[in-house]
């Protein structure tokens, strides 16, 4: 699968986010889809690494979307909690292709999270069919020597250990 | 492949393939040991109290700037005991590249053939044409005595279009050609999509 995202779809997630972030008082707000990649961020990431929470959150929800298939159910639309010490994160399942994860502090109103993370997730299911047209599109990309520049900059990066 | 045009970054992700103890995860800690950490994250293994890959082991690396673009690679592992194979198939979603680390011992040449066809497998149900998916065979752990041949490992594993490297992942040895070849590759084809 290949996306690319346009600035106009990045927007409407951005929004999307953004009220789930402040009505939620959440610490913050995370998209990703379900090959792990990071797509949209809302909040304080200080002391976390987003890449690495999309990452994990996707490989939870998939192998979670599995289990639940192995006992008969069929929804791609789940959610999964977990309440820590301190904080607590909150899954949803986006028609099993995105993955929205809400962070929180542990005083949060864990309803409010559950009823407006499962809102802002169908809010997100509703646009997801703009995200499959530009799926395994033709993309257009400003340099056609960006793989040259690539390798220049990984020969940069690496140049000592090849 | 995923592209956010308003962050202007590029995403690959590369999955790291093969049969269990191969020495897929060492790849990851060698690549992670060596990289200058402004451009790695941490490395993050989700394994067994006995140090075997249980679901995935994951390791960002992060370049600067290239052509108004910033390209970040996801290298993930798969767990490679047989029967964690629907773990694999989750892992292998929405991969831009493959590196499969075979075995060189001649006791693992059968397990180097049913991991390369359990990766076939899974990638024909993903959707994947493993004939045209960027796909590089490492041939590892050179320095044992009693390897087989590359060029039978090569035969073996089947995909002819593959470029194919030795490594000894516990020195490093090929570990850095192996990732600099799998990126080019990812990025060629990203570039014949674009």
């Amino acid at each position: 699968m290949s996306l690319s995202l346009p600035e106009e779809l990045a927007e409407q997630i951005e929004h999307i986010l953004a009220e789930l972030y402040y009505e939620t008082e959440a610490e913050c707000i995370l998209l990703a889809d379900i090959s792990g990649q990071l797509i949209s961020t809302q909040g304080q990431m200080t002391g976390i690494d987003p890449v690495l929470i999309a990452a994990l959150a996707a490989g939870n929800v998939a192998a979670m979307s599995e289990l639940t298939r192995q006992i008969g159910e069929e929804s791609h639309l789940g959610s999964f909690l977990h309440e820590g010490d301190n904080k607590g994160i909150y899954l949803f399942n986006i028609g099993g292709s995105f993955v929205l994860i809400v962070i929180f502090q542990i005083n949060t109103l864990l309803g409010l999270v559950r009823l407006l993370g499962g809102r802002a997730a169908g809010q997100l299911h509703a646009l997801s069919a703009q995200f499959e047209e530009h799926m395994n599109q033709p993309h257009s990309i400003p340099n056609a020597d960006f793989g040259a520049a690539l390798a220049d900059e990984l020969d940069q990066a690496f140049g000592e250990l090849f | 492949m995923f592209i956010n045009w308003k962050l202007r970054e590029i995403n690959l992700k590369i999955v790291y393939y093969g049969p269990a103890l191969s020495g897929k995860t060492t790849n990851l800690q060698y690549i992670h040991a060596k990289s200058n950490p402004k451009i790695r994250g941490d490395l993050v293994s989700l394994k067994t109290r006995g140090d075997r890959t249980l679901y995935f082991d994951f390791l960002q690396l992060e370049l600067g700037q290239i052509a108004g673009l910033k390209p970040r690679f996801n290298l993930y592992t798969v767990p490679g005991q047989a029967y964690y194979i629907s773990s694999r198939k989750l892992v292998l979603q929405g991969a831009d590249g493959v590196v499969f680390v075979a075995d060189s011992q001649t006791e693992r040449l059968e397990a180097n053939v049913e991991a390369a066809r359990d990766m076939a497998e899974n990638l024909h149900i993903l959707g994947f044409d493993p004939q045209t998916m960027p796909l590089v065979l490492q041939c590892n752990k050179r320095d044992l005595p009693g390897v087989a041949p590359v060029s039978l490992i090569k035969r073996q594993f089947g995909f002819t279009g593959a470029p194919c490297l030795e490594s000894v992942a516990t020195q490093g040895n090929g570990v850095f050609d192996t990732l600099k070849t799998i990126i080019n590759l990812v990025v060629a084809q990203a570039q014949q999509q674009l």
